[in-house]
């Protein structure tokens, strides 16, 4: 049986390597059977996007003190439930939990996080991140292939 | 804590008040029974947005101000259009003016309902936050998702995208919405509306503390509906201005305790804006069906109940539902999608209801259109010391209940009114002191 699979790239193209997680999930969504179900503009929007499926697999940007291009997974079935509320935005791991609670969540939630390193105005990812495209894409294909 | 009882003397602070947006806390002091102080703190940094416009394009302003609040960065666009084209002289079409509302409304349905059944509702079963809310009562977390979706579809059709649209413009839109792509939201309206009169019979069967507050009521009216977009600034003891003229006598104030500036209309006392207000000094331009389910749901024709303001944001829900259907069935794409609002030296002011209140700008510009001065006056910053009077009534009249309860009692205080502390920032964490 083939697994249904949901990609959602986060991010802003034109900040340059904020792009990195639309660039990963258009690769995924041509390469593989995934379902490209981005944009997202607040976590909720995943709510009915993601309804159902095996696997969902959240692509962004990360900034810390890795080297860019590092490519990490977080499997939110093991995240801590502590983002705070606001009139603004529920938190990732709060919608996760919402989706659980009323049963509509997938049965996996992978974010995978590519580590950048210039988030100025304007188009293209830098070297060291533009090479971890592939790399991120490949790591995700190895989740499908585990949830079929 | 210390000891509780009505004669103690007791602390009560919320460090961090969850479930409104931004950085602020709540202290509460009581001294032998007697309370002393309440003081809400604002300490999200202030953000100086006044300081970014100056030197900036007129034409500009919708955009930067957007940037405020996320969640509703309609009104600070429509308000700064207002503004700058009050400036300029110019008068939008009625086409882009409805446009506008439909817009609007969008905002409206998604921020009304994320705020009722994600945000304020929970208290009113004893659930921390909207999660354990839906593991009681899945169906009603259900329904209010769909409403908020509806609203963001609204937003994204008419704006572009449901945060921080790009297609508002001073003088209209940059592009208008076909006609088939409006007439696809009519459906999913009608669905909404139903569901929408359904919230306000679930929020009605809510348990309320009995509290009457003595509001002076502030809200925009207009003689044809009930104001959203456009309208005179009008108060409940008598004050009828234009926004200029009202941005004259509302006075703000800054306090050391909070970046957000308090407003006291000149000589007078704090005032409120908001769905209490615009139901009190509007309630009768409402559709025949939102006062009739407003009468059974127990409203009389003013709401003084802080606590009941979520059955008056549920009315308005249906209201904002009701209008954006009639809009979206008599759509007209204006043509062109907007004016020209040629600069000119001159300063000019503009108001639009947000969600939680009421919200003015004001610029003055050169001849080039260069912005000289820029004030903004969003709806918490207006409230706020008329939420810091409303928790000392409910403490007041809450002195018998134990620390725990009075917490979560004043936390309720402060979430009736759905405030955006990072927009007033220009908050919130509880903390109750009886020594």
């Amino acid at each position: 049986m083939t697994a249904r699979v949901v990609v959602a790239g986060i991010g802003n193209a034109f900040r340059r390597d904020d792009g990195a997680g639309p660039a990963v999930a258009r690769v995924v969504a041509a390469s593989t059977g995934a379902v490209d179900i981005g944009p997202i503009g607040e976590p909720l929007d995943l709510l009915g996007r993601w309804d159902a499926a095996d696997l969902a697999v959240l692509v962004d940007a990360t900034r810390s003190d890795a080297a860019a291009g590092t490519v990490r997974l977080v499997d939110l079935g093991d995240a801590v439930y502590r983002s705070s509320q606001s009139t603004h935005a529920i938190g990732l791991d709060r919608v996760v939990r919402l989706a659980q609670v009323l049963r509509r969540a997938p049965a996996r939630v992978v974010v995978v996080g590519i580590e950048g390193e210039d988030f100025s105005d304007g188009e293209g990812l830098s070297p060291a991140v533009g090479d971890a495209v592939p790399a991120a894409a490949r790591r995700i294909a190895e989740l499908i292939a585990e949830a079929s | 804590m210390t000891p509780s009882g009505p004669n103690a003397n007791r602390t009560i602070d919320v460090h961090g008040l969850a479930r409104v947006e931004g950085e602020g806390s709540l202290h509460v002091a009581i001294h032998d029974g007697v309370l002393e102080r309440v003081e809400l703190e604002i300490f999200e940094p202030p953000r100086f947005f006044e300081a970014f416009l100056v030197g900036r394009g007129y034409e500009e302003s919708p955009d930067i101000t957007a940037r405020i609040c996320g969640i509703c960065p309609v009104a600070y666009q429509m308000s700064a259009c207002a503004a700058i084209e009050d400036a300029c002289g110019v008068t939008v079409p009625e086409s882009v003016g409805k446009l506008r509302r439909l817009l609007y409304c969008g905002e409206w349905i998604q921020s009304h309902a994320l705020h009722i059944y994600l945000l304020h509702a929970p208290d009113f079963f004893g659930c921390r936050d909207a999660v354990e809310l839906a593991a009681l009562n899945p169906a009603a977390v259900e329904r209010g998702l769909r409403l908020k979706k509806i609203g963001n579809h609204l937003m994204e059709l008419v704006g572009g995208r449901a945060i921080h649209p790009v297609n508002v413009r001073v003088g209209g839109f940059y592009r208008s919405p076909e006609r088939a792509e409006i007439a696809a939201m009519i459906e999913p309206l009608q669905r909404a509306r139903e569901e929408s009169l359904e919230t306000i019979a679930w929020v009605a069967g809510f348990e309320f503390p009995e509290i009457e507050a003595d509001y002076r009521f502030v809200a925009l009216s207009h003689p044809d509906h009930y104001a959203i977009e456009a309208g005179r600034v009008v108060s409940s003891d008598g004050i009828d201005a234009t926004p200029g003229e009202f941005a004259d006598v509302a006075v703000e104030e800054h306090v050391a305790r909070s970046s957000a500036l308090h407003s006291r209309l000149r000589g007078r006392d704090p005032y409120l804006t908001g769905p209490l207000a615009r139901y009190a000094l509007n309630g009768s331009k409402l559709p025949k069906v939102a006062r009739d389910a407003a009468a059974e749901a127990g409203l009389g024709p003013v709401c003084a109940n802080p606590f009941k303001s979520i059955i008056v944001r549920a009315v308005e829900l249906y209201f904002a539902c009701d209008e954006a259907l009639r809009l979206a069935t008599e759509y007209e794409p204006p043509e062109p999608a907007a004016v020209p609002v040629p600069p000119r030296a001159h300063a000019g002011a503009g108001a639009t209801e947000a969600p939680r209140g009421m919200l003015l700008q004001r610029y003055e510009l050169d001849a080039e259109g260069t912005i000289l001065s820029a004030r903004i006056m969003p709806p918490t910053a207006q409230n706020q010391l008329t939420i810091e009077s409303d928790v000392r009534q409910v403490v007041e009249s809450g002195l018998e209940l134990g620390d725990t309860e009075l917490t979560a009692r004043c936390e309720l205080a402060v979430r009736n009114h759905d405030p955006c502390i990072s927009c007033a920032a220009h908050f919130l964490d509880v903390s109750i002191d009886r020594s």
